[in-house]
């Protein structure tokens, strides 16, 4: 039992790197647009197919196929953010999110018209090694390390440079970083070509352990946004504290029981934390 | 350097300045006085470029500034230290310093204006490594001057720098401006303080609801029957 648990506690946390690399994307256009991002998820489902078209009908190499992915999946996110998200700054919350749903629909049709509905994917299967009784899996360990390098370098981005810099002030206070100098519309597109990049990084992650369907979005959304509001909205180290917790509790819990009671679980936890702590793990901040 | 010819302004269809016209020359140090409400802040924010104009013209340097966006009337060299100094708190010291030299011809002499800024006020160097957030009242005041001095200006406006702050705070404050008053810049400050404020300035404003009642020398102003009545208590 207690193997189990350990098995359970190792994969949790690797599983819980490549869920903090799934939100932060999504974290980050909150934090700094104010904006919720509905269709993230299906941005990473667009570029999970890009990889597949690069890679197998294509034939390129995967880390050229996946490095292609991740542009298209930038391209994509400004374009997004100019049709889209821009003329709507300063619209109502239900306008954004109605519209962001829209795009959603849009993505997952278009995809649907283009490839089908098949499941399609790169078979590769990877081996399992063990470390001791703990066995792990290759397919976790590259999106927990791709997944944590992303967000070291994430950081260095936000922490050594002035646009960094200027995002950081703009999350705190949006006025007071525009008397500084900042553009915060050059800001906001820098900001979801970033968000559209890391959709990528994703995508390139996944690609080669799942198939992919045009209706996997909406589970890629859901979870990024159940970590994000869990941490804390904008709040990225929140996020990611967020994002290994649920990875645990859903790989312990699973190994313990099932996978399916896992997943219960993991959202029951989830709505009775919210109940008591609704602006999340780090959230304080409450925007006026 | 700092002129602004019948502007008014204000949030939507309701004007809270009307026709306000003022100058600032190069090198001193102007103060407007005026109680809640009269649209003292609604001025700064105005010039700053937060809150565009209904109508007016505002020059700085012979240069038509009214209608620039915040970003672009912050490189051309006026800076604004908001009421409360509204400092990044989730920033370290030395961060909002750097924020403060964000635009690009500050960004260039970053490294001597944190050494100005840490010589004149020295504290700051102490507590560069700290969160902002964690500076007492008085010190954040210091820290939003400095951020301000940063985006190399010529032209500082203060919003209410003493506001909410203990007596012995608003002392050292006011230390903080007459610092800066020393390097020779510019100033135009809002205070509600009038009998220390007026100590630092040359000339200075009354406003209220809106409009411009008395303007005056600092000697002129003190002597006036109505500003002794209701802001020296005397």
């Amino acid at each position: 039992m207690s193997n189990l648990i350990l098995n359970g506690l190792a994969n949790g946390i690797l599983y819980g790197g490549g869920l903090a690399l799934l939100a932060v994307g999504m974290n980050l256009i909150f934090g700094v647009l104010n904006v919720i991002h509905l269709a993230y998820g299906q941005c990473v489902m667009v570029a999970l197919y890009a990889v597949y078209v690069f890679a197998v009908l294509l034939h390129l190499p995967l880390l050229v196929s996946c490095v292609i992915a991740v542009g298209i999946s930038a391209l994509l996110a400004l374009l997004i953010h100019v049709a889209v998200v821009n003329p709507l700054l300063k619209a109502p919350l239900i306008n954004q999110l109605l519209a962001l749903a829209g795009v959603m629909i849009v993505l997952e049709n278009i995809i649907l018209a283009v490839f089908g509905s098949d499941y399609l994917g790169i078979q590769i299967s990877f081996p399992v090694f063990a470390i001791g009784d703990v066995y792990i899996k290759i397919s976790s360990l590259i999106p927990f390390g791709v997944g944590i390098a992303t967000l070291a370098l994430l950081w260095l981005f936000l922490n050594r440079t002035y646009t960094g810099l200027a995002i950081r002030a703009i999350v705190q206070d949006r006025d007071m970083a525009e008397l500084m100098g900042v553009q915060t519309g050059r800001v906001y597109w820098v900001t979801f070509a970033i968000g559209g990049i890391l959709a990528g990084v994703v995508a390139a992650c996944f690609a080669p352990i799942y198939t992919v369907h045009p209706h996997f979005g909406a589970g890629f959304t859901l979870t990024a946004f159940v970590i994000v509001v869990l941490g804390g909205l904008g709040n990225l180290l929140g996020g990611s504290i967020a994002a290994f917790l649920i990875g645990v509790i859903s790989q312990v819990t699973g190994v313990v029981f099932t996978s399916e009671i896992g997943e219960i679980l993991v959202y029951a936890i989830f709505i009775i934390f919210i109940l008591f702590r609704p602006q999340g793990l780090l959230g304080a901040r409450v925007r006026t | 350097m700092l002129q602004v010819e019948g502007v008014s302004a204000g949030y939507g269809k309701f004007n809270i300045l009307s026709h306000i016209s003022i100058k600032v020359d190069d090198g001193t140090t102007v103060i407007m006085v005026g109680s809640n409400g009269a649209g003292k802040s609604t001025l700064l924010k105005a010039i700053s470029g937060v809150v565009p104009p209904a109508s007016g013209t505002i020059h700085f340097n012979g240069q038509r500034i009214d209608g620039c966006p915040p970003h672009r009337i912050v490189e051309l060299g006026i800076a604004l230290v908001p009421e409360g100094g509204r400092i990044f708190s989730e920033l370290t010291v030395y961060e909002n310093l750097k924020m403060g030299s964000y635009p690009s011809s500050a960004r260039r002499e970053f490294a001597g204006s944190l050494q100005q800024v840490f010589q004149l006020f020295p504290l700051l160097k102490d507590r560069k490594k700290q969160m902002a957030g964690s500076l007492s009242g008085g010190e954040r005041q210091m820290l939003a001057i400095a951020r301000a001095l940063m985006t190399k200006p010529q032209l500082i406006m203060l919003d209410e720098p003493s506001s909410g702050l203990a007596p012995k705070i608003v002392a050292k404050v006011f230390e903080f401006v007459a610092t800066i008053k020393a390097q020779g810049y510019s100033i135009l400050m809002v205070e509600q303080n009038v009998l220390k404020a007026v100590g630092l300035a040359e000339y200075a404003y009354l406003l209220e609801t809106g409009t411009l009642v008395y303007e005056g020398e600092k000697q002129e102003f003190l002597k006036n029957p109505k500003i002794r009545a209701s802001y020296l208590g005397l």
